[in-house]
């Protein structure tokens, strides 16, 4: 009964605006997904190692796993997740319109975004940066040497104000060749129709390992010229669901840091360890005031894995190093606060 | 899937009249004239007032820097002095705008109080302390040494499991009372001591002239995030307080310091045009003036000058809390 629990929304809603209590947010998200008995997520169709359909037509990859984890984390199930395709121009209004629950979407994290568009970003799930890859033919070692060269690149979004920003900066000039088809972009620079092609640096070697035999013709130029904290983003004004959304990835960390997952967690069920205890939901109650099971994070890492694990099959799998993704305590900056 | 639609429309309805009942916290920050920030009522490096009565350190820092972002001038703060017990109460009626007192990031916190954290300023977690002359600048040099701590399982697991990571031997000394920890480690019963590097911090400072017999060494062995929490449900004041953080680290990243921030505004950089407002509209999208960057950075400096000034005379060193970009935590995405 959406009805009833719109009420209850509201009236406490209006407590929480009088300071009267420190009052539970409902989450009109979460009762929308409960009752839908399904989780929308917004994923780009096909990008591998982070979204793409593998000869089963199964989503494979981080985001792809990312949008598991929080289906686990609501539902106790994986599949409970329906991927929904978006494109780089129409994937803040699906997010806006609540055509999806969550955008998990090669989405930076900029403040722009967060202030103007109605969104907020839970923490970034792969700390990224945008950098160039040419033709191994063309001799070119280094983005500075890419003085009026043509370059590839996707319209509407950072990708073309990074560009823009990198050649003003070097006194360089450019001559944009902009094409919206992730697939058609490809084409034209495998064709010559650019000189260099300009993304993120995972996407740039996802693109590459995909030439197969043919990947060693291309050469990912060393400078990134941007920081890209690629985060899933949530509607503001739901509390809860975006504590849903960003504790479900810390969850994740946690579980590495801890040593925990997905193969071994349940020899971790007799730990004396209040830290793990409480992680898998054996005491202290760190599902409930979520909305969920108290065995949440037990489920997630069970089912999906802890991040290393999902890492190593998605990003991993491509050549993409750890780096900068590594845990705050092994070279990182990937870090949960604690879960107590 | 008319359902939801329904209940999404609703929902939007709901949000639009609780908007136009309850004041944001911006309306009444602005119509108060000052912002009310609650800190602690005297932990030096943190919120402590100086002997002009002024308050010094991190937190009444930060309590600055928001306040020069939303009104351009960092003297419209009231300090409102927190205790333990009281502090998440004082936030949640509305008594303070902000909590900036050297509080850790928990998961119970944020779901269970109705509060969120806007970032993390300090890295905080337990760390290791020597005396002056041990031959020793890392905390993995400690092989075969004697550590005072007080009983508690997360204080020995967290050594241990160091240890054992570290590939070195560490014999624990406990003792309850933290007085007798810390007069067993000045007499030299135990080589090393260990705590929270806030603690170990604020032990050194209390021995005053004699503080640089103790050094803390770099390394965090376990996580106490600390930062500032504001009331959930206030979406545009929990972005201003976050991206006021934000700003700080950026500027660091930048070079962008309390002396140079005027004479950027002819800067060719975008990044840095974008930053002190020269371009685009990034103060316009948080509801502040386009120069509230340029603004806080006049008022208190980058994080790399807040830190010094606060955080270094305790003799902590920065360690997880550089830039990314030299080896610490500190990161703010983009400022586009």
């Amino acid at each position: 009964m959406p009805s009833i629990s719109l009420l209850r929304a509201a009236r406490l809603a209006c407590i929480g605006a009088a300071f009267a209590a420190p009052a539970f947010a409902q989450s009109p998200t979460l009762d929308a997904v409960r009752q839908r008995g399904m989780f929308n997520c917004g994923v780009s169709p096909n990008l591998p190692g982070f979204s793409a359909p593998d000869s089963r037509g199964v989503m494979q990859g981080l985001e792809a796993d990312s949008c598991r984890a929080i289906a686990v984390a609501l539902f106790g199930d994986p599949d409970k997740v329906r991927f929904v395709p978006t494109t780089v121009q129409n994937r803040f209004t699906a997010l806006q319109s609540g055509e999806v629950d969550v955008l998990i979407r090669n989405t930076t994290w900029t403040l722009s975004r967060e202030g103007s568009l109605g969104l907020m970003f839970a923490p970034a799930n792969f700390y990224d940066g945008q950098g160039f890859i040419v033709k191994k033919s063309a001799g070119v070692a280094s983005a500075k040497e890419l003085n009026g060269a043509a370059i590839c690149v996707q319209p509407g979004s950072t990708t073309e104000l990074n560009l823009q920003d990198y050649f003003r900066s070097n006194n360089m000039t450019f001559t944009p060749v902009v094409i919206a088809d992730t697939e058609e972009i490809f084409k034209a620079f495998i064709a010559g129709r650019c000189d260099a092609y300009t993304t993120d640096a995972s996407s740039l070697a996802s693109f590459r390992a995909r030439q197969g035999a043919n990947a060693e013709q291309y050469v990912i130029l060393p400078e990134l010229i941007s920081k890209e904290p690629l985060a899933p983003a949530v509607r503001k004004g739901d509390d809860r669901w975006f504590d849903i959304v960003r504790w479900s990835f810390f969850a994740q960390l946690i579980a590495e840091e801890l040593g925990i997952n997905s193969q071994n967690i349940d020899s971790f069920m007799t730990s004396q360890n209040p830290e793990v205890r409480r992680f898998l939901g054996l005491e202290g109650n760190m599902g409930k005031p979520l909305g969920l099971d108290d065995r949440w994070a037990y489920n997630i890492i069970k089912k999906v894995g802890n991040f290393a694990e999902m890492w190593d099959r998605t990003m991993g799998a491509m050549g993409v190093q750890r780096g900068i993704n590594n845990l705050w305590n092994k070279g990182g900056i990937q870090y949960a606060p604690p879960m107590r | 899937m008319i359902r939801t639609l329904t209940a999404l429309g609703l929902a939007a309805v709901w949000a639009t009249a609780a908007a136009q009942t309850a004041p944001s916290t911006m309306d009444i920050v602005r119509q108060r004239g000052v912002l009310h920030c609650g800190v602690t009522p005297n932990v030096p490096g943190f919120a402590a007032p100086d002997t002009q009565g002024n308050w010094r350190g991190l937190d009444a820092d930060v309590c600055r820097a928001v306040a020069a972002a939303f009104f351009g001038d960092p003297a419209k703060v009231r300090f409102i002095p927190t205790t333990t017990p009281q502090r998440f109460t004082m936030l949640q009626s509305g008594d303070v705008d902000l909590l900036s007192r050297a509080t850790t990031w928990t998961l119970t916190r944020e779901s269970n109080l109705g509060l969120a954290f806007a970032g993390i300023y300090y890295y905080d977690g337990q760390a290791f302390m020597v005396r002056q002359g041990t031959p020793v600048t890392s905390a993995k040099q400690l092989d075969g040494a004697t550590v005072c701590l007080q009983p508690g399982a997360t204080t020995e697991r967290n050594m241990a499991d160091f240890a054992r990571t570290s590939g070195i031997r560490l014999t624990p000394v406990a003792m309850e009372d933290i007085e007798e920890v810390r007069a067993a480690f000045k007499a030299g019963r135990c080589d090393a001591y260990t705590t929270d590097l806030s603690s170990l911090a604020s032990f050194r400072f209390l021995q005053g002239a004699e503080a640089d017999r103790y050094v803390i060494l770099p390394e965090v062995t376990s996580k106490e995030p600390l930062g500032p929490l504001v009331r959930k449900g206030d979406w545009k004041w929990f972005d201003l307080v976050r991206w006021t953080l934000y700003a700080l680290i950026a500027a660091e990243e930048l070079g962008i310091t309390q002396a140079n921030v005027d004479s950027l505004m002819t800067s060719d950089s975008p990044d840095i045009r974008r930053f002190v407002g020269a371009e685009g509209e990034i103060g316009k999208s948080l509801g502040v003036d386009n120069r509230w960057a340029v603004n806080v950075i006049k008022a208190v400096g980058n994080f790399g000058e807040v830190w010094d000034r606060n955080i270094t005379p305790l003799g902590v060193q920065r360690g997880i809390n550089r830039l990314w970009t030299q080896g610490g935590l500190m990161y703010a995405p983009p400022m586009r």
